[in-house]
């Protein structure tokens, strides 16, 4: 027999802060079980305009279960997501993309046996009116994205096959696509696990430049110098909730630190 | 700083382009999963012509041998691009063999039912047509349902359609019993399907113009594209948007409508077909399909890849005729060719 255990944590589950303007995405008591695991417990969430968020946090504790919540793959349990104030279902990947959310998979998530191009357009490929591919159109364009963002080099041959890349090549490319196709949103599952530290802080740059121009995003990283560098506000979680959210002005990297290892 | 990284990828594929064409076809055998098969085919093909060449008493290059090899390749090149494209979205029907013998017996007394046998007084010469469509969408149906049974219960689709292969063959049998069927369509059907233009078989001609359309809907058509993702990566696959239940219903929908095409085309050729005619077939047609450069895990191979390998299948069993090699050595040479193909597609991958 075994007995089905519900992890809580010890404390009162922390709500944290109030959004202060009507957040872009907002999660409300989400919670999300696996079996008699409860993976998610009553998380709140959200994502304001025109802001960086660290999500930070032990393995396992639930990071990349809420950000792929957020991306539409792994609907929720029980729990409320609101979209620009709208109550919303995210059910699959095209709920979340017409929010306008884009997000770099920490399992990169590109198809080995396909091009770096056909990576890069799958599912939103450039057709003609009877779904036919225009190839040219879609490496000329693949080119150009290739050099936004992060430049890796070695890539130089659009079509050749993602298999046969290294692993920072292979997240070069998928932040590509994700950077390339992002509207609102742009979620950063440990982006840099696999980069070089010049193309570490091109990326973090890149993500200060984006919340100029309009593209909130949410990142998560072990690494609390590269969550300061570019971070308005830090979210910790532990065991499927949140145990402290603070904003940047208002912590400490020590603060953080000590929240991040405590649990 | 963003353009320096796209101009430096634009100068090397320029560079690649200026190259001589040889260096060009080598890479193409190198990274192409069907390189290996066409390199392979391309060898066997020159051995054998020069050996005709040589020995003017082996007739690999007689009108009548070039014929009869042409008429007999159609059936398993149609089931095989079925086959082939379900393959590449990572899923089996084991089924294929079965339904292409049901789905010929439905036909063949549809046909007869409705007035299109030959003999028939005055022959319908639509009644084979429809028989034929009711025929194809029965093939197109199951493959639908083992599709739905497969990914509502999330089983491996060896299984189902294992046991689907089962359940048709007796289908068969239940409909029609164990004995040959007479087949003899009324015009202009039977010309459409069993004519000939010079030594090439009609049916031969369906199977190219198919390729072709296989070729277009695979390589550039964006549900080929979905496809490949589905069979190669799932996960990312569904990560990135794309509906993977949908994309493979499609793939086994195809599978089993050119599995019921190709029992049609057959039972046009011989005039008969045998209930028990598709054992054993939905195996050499994944045999065809792993000698073009296929994945058995998914997510890899060609039309061309499925083409040459069934070609090249052909290719060596006319050669044992043609020597009076007994039937087994036919069997045998496949289940070598197939460990050779899958050896050399892996030597060429490893290189490059
Ligand atoms: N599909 C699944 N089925 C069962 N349990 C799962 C599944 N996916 C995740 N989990 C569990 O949920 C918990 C949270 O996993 P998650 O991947 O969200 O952690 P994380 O915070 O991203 O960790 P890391 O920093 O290591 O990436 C883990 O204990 C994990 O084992
Ligand atoms: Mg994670």
């Amino acid at each position: 027999m075994t007995t089905l255990e519900v992890i809580a944590p010890l404390e009162r589950p922390i709500t944290g802060l109030q959004p202060d303007v009507l957040p872009l995405l907002e999660m409300r008591d989400v919670t999300k079980r696996y079996g008699g695991f409860v993976a998610l417990n009553k998380m709140n969430f959200f994502v304001g305009p025109n802001e960086v968020v660290g999500l930070l946090g032990d393995n396992g504790a639930g990071k990349s279960t809420l950000v792929k919540m957020m991306s539409g793959i792994n609907p929720p349990t029980s729990g409320q997501i609101y979209a620009n104030g709208k109550p919303v279902h995210f059910n699959c990947r095209a709920d979340s993309e017409a929010a306008g959310i884009e997000t770099i998979y920490q399992d990169i998530a590109l198809v080995d046996s396909m091009s770096i191009t056909r990576n890069i357009f799958l599912g939103r490929e450039m057709t003609n009116t009877w779904g036919f591919m225009d190839h040219d159109a879609m490496t000329a364009k693949a080119i150009e994205i290739l050099g936004s963002a992060v430049q890796i080099s070695g890539i130089d041959d659009p079509n050749k096959e993602v298999g046969f890349l290294s692993g920072g090549q292979k997240q070069a490319v998928a932040i590509a696509r994700a950077v390339h196709f992002k509207r609102n949103i742009l979620l950063l599952d440990e982006p840099t696990s696999a980069l070089s530290v010049r193309e570490t802080e091109h990326l973090l740059a890149y993500v200060r430049d984006l919340k100029a121009q309009g593209t909130s995003s949410v990142l998560v990283t072990h690494n609390l110098y590269h969550a300061f560098q570019v971070c308005d506000r830090f979210v910790v979680m532990s065991h499927g909730t949140k145990v402290y959210e603070a904003r940047k002005e208002d912590t400490s990297i020590e603060e953080v630190t000590y929240h991040v290892i405590r649990t | 700083m963003a353009t320096a990284q796209s101009d430096h990828i634009r100068q090397a594929i320029d560079l690649r382009n200026s190259r001589p064409r040889s260096s060009k076809a080598i890479d193409w055998i190198r990274t192409k999963p069907e390189g290996g098969i066409t390199v392979l085919f391309a060898t066997v093909l020159i051995c054998v012509i020069a050996a005709a060449l040589a020995f003017p008493g082996f007739r690999f290059l007689s009108e009548a041998n070039i014929a009869v090899t042409l008429k007999a390749i159609a059936p398993l090149g149609i089931m095989a691009l079925g086959v082939g494209v379900l393959m590449i979205a990572g899923e089996f029907d084991l089924s294929v063999g079965s339904l292409y013998s049901f789905c010929a017996i439905v036909t063949a007394t549809l046909t007869a039912q409705w007035g299109g046998d030959v003999n028939a007084e005055g022959a319908s010469a639509v009644a084979p047509f429809l028989a034929m469509i009711v025929g194809l969408a029965i093939g197109t149906a199951a493959g639908a349902l083992h599709a739905v049974v497969t990914l509502r219960f999330n089983i491996p689709s060896f299984i189902t359609t294992l046991g689907a292969m089962l359940m048709w063959r007796g289908a068969t049998l239940l409909y029609h019993g164990a004995n040959s069927l007479r087949y003899k369509p009324s015009e202009p059907f039977a010309t459409v399907f069993g004519g000939s233009v010079g030594v090439v078989h009609a049916s031969m001609i369906w199977f190219l113009l198919l390729a072709v359309a296989f070729y277009f809907l695979l390589h550039h058509h964006k549900i080929g594209n979905h496809f490949y993702a589905v069979g190669g990566n799932r996960n990312a696959a569904v990560a990135i948007g794309i509906n993977p239940a949908r994309t493979k219903i499609i793939a086994f929908a195809i599978a089993g409508c050119m599995a019921a095409l190709a029992g049609i085309v057959a039972g046009v050729r011989v005039s008969s077909i045998q209930p028990g005619g598709g054992a054993g077939l939905e195996l050499v047609a994944i045999a065809a399909c792993v000698i073009g450069g296929h994945a058995l895990m998914g997510g890899r191979g060609s039309i061309l890849g499925i083409v040459l390998g069934t070609a090249l299948m052909f290719t060596i069993q006319d050669v044992l005729l043609l020597v009076r090699a007994p039937g087994f050595y036919f069997e045998m040479f496949v289940g070598g060719l197939i460990v050779i193909a899958v050896i050399m597609n892996m030597a060429i991958r490893r290189k490059s």
